[in-house]
């Protein structure tokens, strides 16, 4: 079967070439068919498998919201979550200098900052500085004052430093005058209330 | 080897043609055609509408000569040459010329023995030929009838060593040889010779084999066994008279062996005796062909062409396959993403009915859960002032000439409230100058501090003097009894720790 005879077999070498070139286009077209349709499968997969870890997380998420809830809108309530209550803080600090029986005392607020990273840990956590300085007659009056101030306070402050000093020499008189000073330093945490609030 | 399709099979008489379409398990007479014009017409209008179907011819003539050559055993083009340069040297200028390579000897130099045949005088056939060629036939062969007769042999089981053929058709007689079921000799004792008498008949047979004797191509001692196959039933007698021959061994063979062993019914047989060689050898490969190649030129057209056909077929089935298989997948890949989708949708709408049970105000579950836990951390404890003030006045008050004048406190971070950095800033009252006395005084009372369970890492942070050699210093001492108080002062800072924590 050498020596083909080539002119003799035109039609039927186009017709090979034909049906290769259908067949190609078939195989590449169906090819295609396939491959986009495992390509909406994976997405499908992907989509699947995300909604699926959705709802396992929803009930996590609910088990998280019966457990934390009440404590929550407790926090809401004191004023933590929502926005600063300056007025109240300083009224806090006033009521509980009258309460300590104390000499009154100057403050001052400073600008709300952000807390730092490692203490938010990803909530939007700010913290807001409050000065205040106060004569003190005995050094008993700071924890009474801090004891008060605590029973009274909206919200959740930490006491960052405090200090206690006697400014000027005078000798010991038996006069019932304030001769120390105390200066300390609040921060006052709050965290914005979400977006979508509706309460 | 079994061959299989459709083909015409025509037996070719210098009288008549006759013509059988055959496919396996079914053939077809489509007559006997004689050399006249109107006969000629007649065959090329059935040829022409079977133009599409290969074709062999299987000729049935007195002018054929048969030679057993032994030949040295070469492959490939040598070969060819080998058996070409031969059959012209043996058939001179024969047309129809053709070597069957038979056996291979043994022994020795393992020569190959052919049988060369050739069709001496085969003008009669031409105009059949030509109307084959016209209608552009593949012609896939031309054979002895005596190769064709070979195949009836064999289905006949006749597997003596030594077996001839008497084979009368058309009023004519052919006699074949074949040794070991192959062809070595065959004549045709044409009907104007008086052979229609059935003595004759066995007169031709043993004359037959004295010359095969003679030729030693049938060896001396060897019993000839013969087949007599007479559809007409005029050799009926002739095996009575071989029979009284004992280098005769006879055997009748009648309609109803021919149908058995052809597996066609023997009435169609009776009808068509002309069928009966070209059934048998309808399915075989040729092993004896006499056609030149310029016949064969449309049959290798007809086969590159069914090649080219089969190969269109093979790959237009292999791509509908290939694309149906990836059609199909393509759909179960569909079907499998809908059943995803479909479960994503309930899986979607599950946790919108869980998330609608979640609170308005919350941006999410975990930043509520998150934010009370901070809160926690923050509001968790606050220094205990009462601590600190015993832990440090207690040792104050073993020292009654230290006056206190500042205490301070700084605790960093929430989680450390527990732990807070203390400022301590004192004087010594009554001060005399004598610093090495004031510093072995401070020293002893930061080792008291030390001492304290809750205090730790007691360092003097401001010293009542510096005696640093690189800077000045400078004082004044008082005499005893002088008057005029000089103030010591120091600042020391330590780490208070709340018991417990």
């Amino acid at each position: 079967m050498t020596h083909p005879p080539i002119a003799a077999l035109k039609l039927s070498l186009i017709l090979v070439l034909a049906t290769l070139l259908l067949a190609g286009i078939g195989i590449v077209w169906s090819r295609g068919k396939a491959h986009d349709a495992h390509a909406v499968l994976e997405r499908q997969q992907a989509t699947h498998a995300q909604a699926r870890q959705t709802l396992a997380r929803s009930r996590d998420q609910q088990r998280l919201i019966q457990t934390h809830l009440g404590e929550y809108q407790t926090l809401s309530a004191r004023g933590f979550v929502g926005p600063e209550m300056r007025l109240a803080w300083i009224e806090a600090v006033q009521l509980a200098n009258q309460a300590a029986g104390l000499y009154g005392l100057e403050y001052r607020l400073a600008p709300r900052i952000a807390a730092a990273p490692e203490l938010a840990q990803g909530i939007p956590l700010g913290q807001t500085a409050l000065s205040i300085s106060m004569p003190l007659l005995v050094e008993s009056d700071l924890p009474r004052f801090l004891a008060a101030l605590r029973a009274r306070a909206p919200g959740i402050y930490r006491v960052q430093d405090c200090r206690l000093s006697r400014p000027g020499h005078e000798s010991f008189d038996a006069v019932n005058l304030p001769r120390l000073r105390a200066e300390c330093t609040l921060l006052w945490y709050t965290v914005p209330q979400p977006q979508g609030d509706a309460s | 080897m079994i061959m299989s399709g459709r083909r015409l099979i025509l037996l070719a008489t210098p009288r008549y043609i006759g013509v059988l379409d055959w496919r396996p398990g079914h053939m077809h007479w489509l007559g006997t055609f004689g050399a006249g014009e109107a006969d000629l017409a007649d065959f090329r209008r059935v040829v022409e509408k079977h133009a599409h179907l290969p074709a062999l011819v299987v000729a049935d003539t007195v002018d054929e000569d048969y030679r057993s050559e032994v030949l040295p055993h070469v492959r490939g083009q040598a070969r060819a040459e080998l058996l070409a340069r031969k059959l012209r040297q043996v058939f001179r200028n024969a047309r129809f010329t053709g070597a069957w390579r038979q056996t291979r000897a043994t022994a020795g130099r393992r020569d190959d023995r052919y049988l060369l045949a050739a069709l001496t005088d085969a003008d009669w056939m031409t105009p059949w030929l030509a109307v084959l060629h016209r209608a552009r036939v593949p012609l896939y062969g031309i054979t002895p009838l005596a190769v064709a007769s070979q195949y009836l042999l064999a289905r006949l089981r006749a597997q003596e060593a030594h077996t001839l053929l008497a084979y009368r058709l058309d009023n004519r007689l052919r006699l074949s040889y074949y040794q070991n079921g192959l062809l070595r000799f065959s004549r045709l004792i044409s009907s104007d010779t008086p052979t229609q008498l059935p003595g004759n008949a066995a007169d031709e047979i043993a004359k037959t084999q004295l010359y095969l004797t003679g030729q030693r191509i049938l060896p001396r001692e060897a019993r000839l066994h013969v087949l007599l196959l007479d559809p007409s039933g005029q050799l009926d007698t002739a095996q009575a008279q071989l029979n009284t021959d004992p280098a005769f061994n006879t055997r009748l063979i009648d309609l109803a062996d021919l149908g058995r062993a052809l597996r066609i019914p023997e009435d169609f047989l009776a009808a068509t005796p002309e069928i009966v060689p070209l059934a048998a050898i309808a399915a075989e490969t040729l092993p004896l062909n006499l056609a030149p190649p310029e016949l064969l030129q449309h049959h290798t057209e007809f086969r590159w062409r069914r090649g080219l056909h089969m190969l269109a077929g093979g790959v237009a089935a292999l791509g509908l396959v290939v694309t149906a298989a990836f059609w199909l997948h393509a759909q179960d890949l569909h079907s499998q993403a809908q059943t995803l989708a479909l479960e994503q949708k309930q899986l979607d709408a599950r946790y919108r009915a869980i998330a609608r049970t979640f609170p308005a105000h919350v941006a999410s579950p975990e930043q509520l859960a998150h934010t009370v836990q901070l809160a926690r951390t923050l509001s968790g404890h606050t220094l205990d002032v009462d601590a600190l003030y015993g832990a440090v006045g207690g040792v104050l008050a073993a020292y009654p000439d230290f006056r206190l004048e500042a205490l301070g406190w700084r605790s960093d971070a929430p989680q450390t409230a527990k732990d807070a950095a203390i400022q301590l800033d004192a004087a010594l009252a009554g001060f005399d100058g004598n610093y090495r006395a004031a510093m072995q005084r401070i020293e002893r009372f930061m080792q008291d501090l030390s001492a304290m369970p809750n205090l730790s890492d007691v360092r003097l942070r401001v010293s009542p003097v510096s005696a640093d050699p690189g800077g000045t210093l400078a004082g004044r001492t008082r005499t005893p009894g002088g008057t005029g108080e000089q103030v010591a002062r120091f600042s020391l800072e330590f780490r208070f720790r709340e018991a417990g924590s």
